[in-house]
């Protein structure tokens, strides 16, 4: 549905978003993963032709997004929640957009109704919170009912109950057979909410593959005072071992079970056996390790 | 009507008008409009009034829509700030990324603000020079005046119209204006100079050449087009009112070529 072909924005002599190929699929939410400064927001900002690529294009069925007959009815985006007249009620905003777009009335109300806004869609924008303002982003984005959907950081300032509505306000247009692209820099929160990812580093892709490719392996602490027996007898029977110190090890490619049946058949004691989650959050520490852009205690 | 809202420019300019109407500072402006032309407009008309007397020129009058357009050159800040944060509180707040994701062709949203800044102040034109003409009718009728308004219908109706043409010219120049500057104090800063500062300028120069290119800037073209005989220039404007209407929207169509360039140049 959103193909990005050699998509680059350079400012100067900087590369924001460097030679960026790769395709949105439907019926999926692809997780946007990056460092702050990755390119993200301005990745998007292309696909909704708010800004000029450099080079390249970001197409939405073939079309670049002002080429499209009817906009927000293909696309629907969440950017920054707090962009929005301080002074207009989100009612009228809303109802602003759908005028704009040729949306009748009623579904300005139906949005409202969905993202739990109600009564709070009366008052001034700025007098709401910033939860309250990402329900009026979201409900912005699905105005137009769209079967593209971007949100930028949608969870950002919502509650635990927020938090959890978003993801399954994802996961069930995803299941309709929308297209959802978001982006968020909870790794926790990809974790449960994404099927696919696109990670992200100084403009450049680093990643482009579904969620279970990109977990790092599960893979089993072991605690024992023979460690390094032990680590000597696992290592033979093919498990790659790393060693933590002199009683400690984790061990990747035997499940949990096995490692203790071989530590049992030659009389290791163990003193702990635990299974270490696959984690998104290690993965993308390894994945962006050599590309953080403001990364800290960095040297100056 | 229906055709013409159904196109993607009505809807453009219907989703400009929700967004006008629904925001509190529109409604101040145009309140400013008005007590500034009321104000001004009798001021200015009191003070002819008292001249006549003095000079006990018998049979002398105030022609009441008079003080009102010579009121514009102060009274036209009000229309400025209207038209102004129509386009620069987008870019401030950041909603110019919702506008443009709903019409992304920037011609047509350029096109949608100005569609209805035009009738909005050109009504709000002849409303304000109105009721100033209105009050300052009623006040001048007193006896302390000697009687000395008057308020002929056909002119006062040519008159109010002109005022109406003003607003909405200076209005859509403003939009122009502030698209290619994006930001409040820039876009009111080149509107300042455009329409009072640089014309002052030319004119304290004493050079000929300077005072005549002074007069052809907005406000002395807008105040020839109204044919004003009382002004900042201290008479009437030296060439026909249909010259000061070409420059007029002369200079509006520049400010909105500045405005769609810089619109189509620069990311939003």
């Amino acid at each position: 549905m959103i193909r990005l072909d050699h998509l680059t924005k350079r400012y100067g002599d900087r590369a924001a978003v460097d030679d960026l190929t790769l395709e949105l699929r439907p019926g999926a939410v692809t997780g946007f993963l990056g460092p702050n400064g990755a390119g993200k927001s301005t990745t998007m900002r292309m696909i909704l032709g708010l800004d000029a690529p450099s080079s390249g294009r970001a197409l939405i069925g073939g079309r670049p997004y002002h080429e499209l007959e009817h906009p927000l009815r293909t696309v629907g985006a969440l950017l920054d929640a707090r962009a929005v007249h301080p002074g207009r009620s989100g009612r009228a905003h809303l109802l602003a957009m759908a005028r704009g777009a040729g949306i009748p009335k009623a579904r300005v109300a139906r949005v409202l109704e969905l993202v739990g806004l109600g009564e709070a869609a009366g008052k001034r924008a700025g007098a709401l919170s910033l939860g309250m303002s990402q329900r009026l982003g979201i409900a912005g984005a699905l105005l137009g009912d769209p079967e593209v959907l971007m949100f930028d950081e949608p969870v950002n300032g919502l509650d635990p109950d927020g938090v959890r509505w978003v993801r399954r306000l994802m996961r069930s247009l995803a299941a309709e057979g929308r297209t959802v692209f978001v982006s968020s820099h909870l790794m926790s929160e990809m974790q449960l909410t994404a099927d696919h990812l696109v990670v992200i580093g100084k403009g450049r892709l680093i990643a482009d593959a579904p969620l279970a490719e990109v977990l790092a392996t599960p893979s089993v602490l072991v605690r024992s005072p023979h460690a390094g027996d032990l680590a000597d007898l696992l290592t033979a029977q093919g498990v790659s071992v790393e060693r933590r110190g002199e009683n400690e090890l984790v061990a990747t490619g035997a499940t949990l079970e096995r490692i203790g049946d071989l530590a049992h058949e030659a009389g290791v004691r163990l003193h702990e056996l635990s299974p270490r989650e696959a984690s998104l959050e290690q993965a993308y520490q390894e994945l962006t390790a050599t590309s953080v852009e403001y990364g800290a205690g960095g040297t100056r | 009507m229906r055709n013409a809202l159904g196109s993607p420019l009505g809807r453009a300019v219907a989703a400009e008008w929700v967004k006008l109407w629904s925001v509190r500072s529109t409604w101040l402006c145009l309140a400013s409009a008005v007590a500034a032309t009321v104000l001004g407009g009798l001021t200015l008309g009191a003070a002819q009034a008292t001249e006549a007397l003095r000079e006990g020129a018998a049979g002398s009058r105030v022609v009441v829509t008079g003080p009102m357009i010579s009121a514009t050159a102060f009274a036209q800040y009000a229309v400025i700030t209207l038209a102004m944060l129509m386009v620069t509180s987008e870019y401030a707040s950041g909603s110019i990324r919702s506008t443009l994701q709903v019409v992304p062709i920037r011609g047509r949203m350029l096109a949608a603000k100005a569609l209805v800044t035009a009738p909005v102040l050109f009504t709000a034109g002849i409303v304000a020079g109105g009721a100033g003409a209105l009050v300052t009718y009623l006040v001048l009728s007193v006896e302390t005046f000697g009687g000395a308004a008057a308020f002929p219908p056909g002119q006062a109706a040519a008159d109010l119209l002109r005022l109406g043409v003003f607003c909405a010219l200076t209005g859509v120049l403003t939009v122009g204006v502030s698209a290619a500057v994006r930001g409040s104090a820039g876009a009111l800063t080149v509107m300042f100079m455009l329409t009072l500062g640089l014309p002052l300028l030319l004119v304290m120069t004493g050079s000929q050449a300077a005072v005549d290119a002074s007069m052809r800037l907005p406000t002395f073209a807008g105040l020839a087009f109204m044919e004003s005989a009382d002004n900042l220039t201290g008479g009437p404007i030296p060439y026909p009112a249909g010259e000061g209407l070409a420059w007029l929207a002369g200079w509006t169509a520049l400010a909105l070529l500045a405005g769609l360039v810089v619109l189509r140049r620069r990311d939003a």
